[in-house]
């Protein structure tokens, strides 16, 4: 049976191999609830950002709030100014900062070689067709990064963060770097990409994409600085193949190298004898020395702020002590340095400074409890900077201001608002860049000793109409 | 050599001759009436084997009365087929006389019927032993290039499958040990097949329709990658590399070695490659006009590292064995070419598979039975596409996969069996180039192969039927502004009109159903000694894939906005869904070939047509779409409205097409020592009404001269490959070139190991050679002159 069976099978398979039309083909499709997304181009120049279609979220923020006489951060809503969430630090005397971006508050501590997350619960995610936001409540994230030695300077540009681990000489410990984005923290990347020196330095990393410019410490008989523990050198590092890997060095040294900032085209570091700019020309960068000009007198700038959208970029000089601080605005395009006119009041000293979020406005916040406001106004093709206004935050005795603290401030990155912390007054006001007033309050139940805004950041519009 | 076959000598030598079953012993010699030591003489449709001993004899026991076919291989030799009649529980005694064959002739592993070079109807090449280590590379295509009908789509480099006729991406299976490769090398000429040469044993290609055997991803041909991962015998052995590249500063290192004891045999194998970006002998822009000539030019972003290692084991028995491997495979790499904006963005790829597989083999003593194979594997594929730092587009696919082949007794001279074959896989992809939605492809199919002498005759058939389901619930239609770049204007107006501010998507699920059927008969006649005449007739179906099907969305490794077969233009230009139905592709193939088997001449020549009806390929429509990839570029640029981030767009369609060609291969031992091989290949692919498919690989021929002492054994190749000027709409001209290749090796003794050094040179004469098949022709040309130093060992 089987035989005839099998053979039958075979003149079959034979005879029809010149027949066609034997296979077969179905398709059933069935059309599902279309998604609708709204035209996410914004065609005036209001400031009305919201269009309501269903997956953005229209939200001040939220603010994070370390306090000054516990080891707790706060979380609250600026949209009804409501506690969320309150949580225990591991140690004290720790420092706040936002992740690059705005999701996670980074909570470091130098001392313990620790950095910390609590996501905010405020995150924006591309899905292609439709920008997509999600709100939810504040949660500690159980990474943390503790592998390096005494993280100091955090850098953050366009969704990058840069932790310069200074290291330490007396346990041997070399310096080292390691960049990370909000998706790093939200996958728990086991291992950052960065660099590792072979000896301590107290530096400092701008990320860039795919560049990192980081600080070179040579040995103590070439270093030209004078504090042997500061570098000299700049290198340009490029991320390839999952690390970074040092292309060039600048040629220009920049002795006791203390400071940097960054913009759109330049990084700018801070040296003894001036800033050393560098200048961005595809994957390798152009170096220049601005010598310090007379106003800078005995002391140098140490430190320096920047804005992607900003062609100016700030510097403070100042001795150790923060004393006697001048304020310089530097324009990297004409390699020129020059004194803001506006400059602090006698008695008055710095304690805050930023940019706010569209870098129209550099703010100075000082310990007399002024928040002052300075506007960039273009006089013949350069930038000068005069003062705006004062904004008086506080009513309170500022003699009072206990032991240790001060005040402290944040920038909103969707809108024109800046968030000051008054720890006498036990509170957090939200002041009105533009219109100068303070517009809101927050009720604190605890001294602030700093604050940092989390959120959604509102993005520049790509397409110029 | 069979690793069993030792298992069977033994068998062989510890069963004298028994008074119930006949024995046949007898001796191989060479045509010098010289004897054949290591001489495989096998009893076809049965598991029996044995090899000659030093004096070129064997012994065969235990055989039942009845006509045996015996099938007898050596290196170096032609197989010899022979019938042999037992009655009367009879010893016989016999004489074999081997001729040579200057064409080594290797059997294929993975189909249940007898399949070789020289003797089966359909054609195939194997490629093993030196000439795999000789012209093993980092990509499979490019491993594979040399041999006749087979083309790389060379791409810079880093990544290469290979083109059989013509044909390649879902058209050509790449499987690993009979078990699909399942990466995603099938949907993206960037991304590389997850196999490794240098490991490997044999790499087997089968050239035209293959769906018998492997179903519907097969219908243009199959490379199989054999390793012995899953162990078969337990003898000690082992083999180990290091070499030096120049032309890209490669280095590359492997090892395989297999032990055990008399019930258990392990397997280990792992390699490792490093390769900076290689050098090229004139800018690697065809449009540059870089005057300034400063040192080397490189294709930048060509880089590549990759490693992997397998573990295998496998418990021994008298009749069979079964044995689990697994096997990492990492693999990181450049992607030239893939740039997304003027700036120079570099883009590479990060990859990465677990493989496990389950291989057993059983001897059944059996009334209908004889023996049944089992393969089961599962896959775990991902590859992301890093830019920047940051992860563009993940890949992934996930695939299990199980096969049994059911080989039954000889019956009234018929061999064969009968194969059952489940295939599962999920593919995803996430991020800026997803343009294929997620999808789940399952497949079941049934086929049956059987081979049979009558006298002068071999007839090989088979047939096969097969299931295939493709789901995808989430296939999105977006509204998006194709428009064509002559009507700017009026592409300008729709810009502007704001009325209309909500972006609608259309989502559909998609289930398709579908059930190809192939069909195949073929002969092979002795027709005078040493020569045979090869026919082979058949009629295979494929079902399109999910990528083919579904897929809307940006691709930049082919740099175009691709549009699956699913969706139409309509009148008005929009894109909307196809209201033409899915059908299947069939391939209607008549394979012709002339053989010279044996003597100091051999040759090959094979001739073929193949009509495809319902083709799918991809048509320019002449519109352009956005490609979303977005940088977030800073002000620059954003305002002027450039074209950068437009693609093309390209719609699969179905047509019937034709292809036909040849492929000749002719070795001549002029002496002992010197050999020429010569070859050449050819393929017309164009369409029934006119005009011709993109990147068909030119004319192309070939010659190697080989010198082969004991020790020494060096090598000539030059290949020419011809200027390809039938191009498709869209597509330029390639100019022909000459490739000049060179190698020597030498082998020696160190502490009782053999080994062999080997320098080796490719493109001697450092000429400018730009591939028509591949996608990055005119950015990336061949490596320039480059000398490779290494050295391998056996133990």
């Amino acid at each position: 049976m089987k035989k005839l069976y099998q053979l039958k099978l075979i003149a079959l398979a034979i005879s029809t191999t010149f027949i066609t039309a034997c296979g077969d083909a179905e398709t059933n499709i069935v059309e599902q609830d279309p998604i609708v997304v709204e035209d996410e181009h914004d065609h005036d120049d209001d400031d009305d950002h919201d269009h309501d279609d269903g997956y953005t979220i229209s939200s001040l923020g939220r603010l994070a709030v370390l306090a000054g006489d516990s080891n707790e951060a706060s979380f609250f809503d600026l949209d009804d100014n409501a506690l969320l969430d309150t949580f225990v630090l591991n140690d004290e005397s720790n420092t706040l900062s936002a992740s690059p971006d705005f999701r996670y508050a980074v909570i470091t501590n130098r001392t313990q070689d620790y950095l910390g997350f609590i996501d905010g619960g405020m995150w924006r995610e591309d899905h292609g067709e439709h920008l997509h936001d999600y709100e939810q409540g504040p949660a500690f994230s159980s990474y943390e990064l503790t592998s390096g030695s005494r993280p100091t300077h955090l850098m953050t540009h366009d969704g990058q963060l840069a932790i310069f681990y200074d290291g330490d000489a007396d346990s041997g410990a070399p310096a080292s770097v390691e960049v990370l984005t909000d998706s790093d923290i939200t996958n728990a990347t086991p291992t950052l990409p960065g660099i590792s020196y072979d000896i301590n330095m107290h530096g400092v990393a701008e990320p860039r994409g795919e560049h990192l410019l980081s600080t070179i410490r040579r040995d103590d008989a070439d270093n030209t600085s004078v504090a042997k523990v500061l570098p000299d050198q700049v290198g340009v590092y490029h991320f390839h193949d999952g690390e970074y890997e040092l292309e060039q060095t600048l040629e220009v040294t920049c002795p006791d190298l203390h400071g940097a900032a960054q913009n759109h085209d330049y990084v700018v570091f801070g040296c003894g004898d001036g800033v050393l700019i560098a200048h961005q020309q595809g994957d390798v960068y152009e170096a220049q020395k601005v010598a310090n000009i007379e106003a800078v007198g005995t002391e140098r700038i140490g430190t320096l702020y920047g804005h992607e959208n900003s062609d100016t970029i700030f510097g403070v000089a100042a001795g150790h002590d923060g004393s006697g601080s001048v304020l310089l605005s530097i324009h990297p395009e004409n390699a020129e340095m020059e004194e803001v006119e506006w400059q602090l009041a006698d008695g008055a000293s710095a304690v805050s400074y930023s940019f706010s979020a569209s870098g129209e406005h550099f703010l100075v916040l000082d310990s007399l409890g002024f928040l002052n406001v300075l506007t960039g106004h273009d006089h013949d093709g350069e930038m000068h900077w005069e003062l705006a206004g004062q904004v008086d935050i506080t009513e309170q005795d500022v003699s009072t201001m206990p032991e240790g603290m001060s005040f402290s401030m944040t920038v909103a990155q969707n809108g024109e608002f800046a968030y000051v912390a008054d720890p006498i007054a036990q509170h957090v006001v939200q002041v009105h860049l533009e219109d100068l007033e303070v517009e809101g309050e927050l009720e604190l139940t605890f001294p602030p000793a700093g604050l940092t805004w989390l959120g959604i950041a509102e993005v520049e519009d790509d397409h110029d109409h | 050599m069979k690793p069993r076959s030792q298992l069977a000598v033994l068998i062989a030598a510890l069963l004298p001759a028994s008074v119930l079953a006949s024995t046949i012993e007898g001796v191989v010699l060479n045509n010098q009436g010289k004897i054949v030591t290591n001489a495989t003489i096998e009893v076809e449709g049965s598991d029996l084997k044995v090899t000659t001993d030093e004096n070129g004899k064997f012994v065969i026991a235990e055989l039942n009365n009845g006509l045996k076919e015996l099938h007898v291989v050596a290196p170096g030799y032609a197989h010899l087929h022979r019938d042999i009649t037992i009655t009367n529980d009879e010893n016989q005694s016999v004489t074999f006389n081997l001729k040579r064959s200057p064409i080594e002739v290797i059997d294929i592993e993975a189909t249940p019927i007898h399949m070789s070079a020289m003797e089966s109807a359909s054609p195939v090449s194997v490629l093993s032993g030196e000439q795999l280590r000789r012209q093993q590379a980092a990509t499979l295509g490019d491993s594979l290039e040399k041999l006749p009908g087979v083309n790389t789509n060379f791409h810079g480099k880093v990544a290469s499958t290979p083109i059989i006729r013509g044909l390649s991406g879902p058209r050509v299976l790449i499987t690993q040990n009979g078990l699909d490769v399942s990466d995603v090398s099938r949907v993206g000429p960037d991304h590389s097949v997850a196999s490794e040469a240098s490991t490997a044993q044999q790499i087997e290609v089968l050239r035209g329709p293959a769906t018998l055997f492997y179903g519907s991803g097969a219908i243009g041909g199959v490379v199989n990658v054999v390793d012995s991962r899953v162990p078969t015998d337990s003898t000690t052995r082992g083999e180990w590399n290091v070499e030096h590249n120049s032309v890209d500063n490669q280095k590359v290192a492997s090892f395989n070695a297999t032990t055990g004891t008399d019930s258990v045999a392990f397997y280990a194998d792992a390699f490792w490659r490093e390769a900076d970006d290689y050098e090229v002998p004139v800018a690697a822009d065809i449009d540059s006009d870089d005057e300034s000539h400063s040192g080397n030019y490189t294709v930048e972003n060509s880089n590549e590292e990759s490693d992997g290692f397998t573990v295998g084991a496998s418990y021994l028995m008298d009749n069979g064995f079964i044995g689990l491997a697994v096997e990492q495979f990492n693999r990181q790499y450049g992607i030239p070419g893939h740039t997304h904006s003027d700036e120079e963005e570099s883009v590479f790829a990060d990859l990465e598979q677990t493989k496990v597989q389950l291989l057993g083999e059983y001897n059944l003593d059996n009334k209908w039975l004889n023996k049944v194979n089992l393969r089961v594997g599962h896959t775990d594929y991902e590859h992301a596409e890093i830019e920047g730092g940051a992860v563009g587009t993940t890949f992934k696919n996930e695939t299990n996969e199980l096969r049994i082949d059911l080989l039954h007794n000889q019956f009234n001279e018929w061999n064969g069996g009968i194969s059952f074959h489940y295939k599962q896989s999920d593919v995803e992809a996430q991020g800026e180039e997803a343009f294929t939605p997620p999808s789940e492809t399952e497949s079941f199919a049934v086929a049956l192969m059987e081979e049979r002498h009558f006298g002068d005759f071999l007839v090989q058939v088979g047939g096969r039927i097969e299931r295939v389901t493709i789901d995808a619930g989430d296939v999105l239609l977006p509204n998006i502004d194709a428009h064509a770049h002559d009507e700017a204007e009026e592409a300008d107006e729709h810009d502007h009109d704001h009325e209309e501010s909500a972006e609608i998507t259309r989502v559909f699920d998609v289930e398709h159903e579908f059930t190809p059927i192939s069909l195949s008969a073929g002969v092979v006649w002795d027709f005078t000694p040493n020569y045979n005449l090869g026919l082979s007739v058949s009629r295979s179906e494929r079902a399109p894939s999910a990528s083919e099907l579904l897929s809307f969305g940006p691709h930049i490794g082919t740099g175009t906005y691709e549009v699956g077969a699913l969706f139409d233009l309509d009148e008005d230009g929009h894109l909307g869904l196809s209201d033409q139905a899915i059908d299947l592709e069939t391939a209607n193939n008549i394979d012709l070939t002339l053989r010279k088997t044996q003597g100091d001449v051999g040759f090959i020549l094979n001739a073929f047509y193949n009509q495809v009806d319902n083709y799918y390929y991809q048509i320019d429509t002449g519109l352009f779409a956005e490609s979303g990839h977005d940088h977030g570029d800073e002000e620059e640029g954003a305002d002027e409205h450039d074209h950068s981030s437009e693609l093309p767009v390209y719609l699969f369609k179905t047509d019937d097409v034709i292809l036909h060609g040849f492929e000749a291969q002719i070795a001549w031992q002029l002496t002992d020592e010197f050999k020429v091989d010569l070859f050449s290949d050819y393929v017309r692919a164009r369409l029934k009404d006119g005009g011709d498919l993109p990147r068909t690989p030119p004319l192309r021929f070939g010659s190697e001269l080989s010198y082969q002492t004991d020790k020494l054994s060096a090598h000539i190749h030059v290949t020419r490959y011809q200027k390809q000027d039938r191009t498709a709409p869209q597509e330029t001209a390639t100019d022909g070139y000459t490739l000049v290749d060179a190698s020597i090796s030498y082998d020696l003794s160190v502490l009782n190991q053999d080994m062999s050094v080997y320098l080796r040179g490719s493109n001697l004469t450092d000429t400018e050679a730009r591939v028509h098949s591949s996608f990055v022709k005119d950015i990336a040309p061949r490596p320039g002159r480059s000398f490779a130093l290494g050295i391998r060992g056996y133990f």
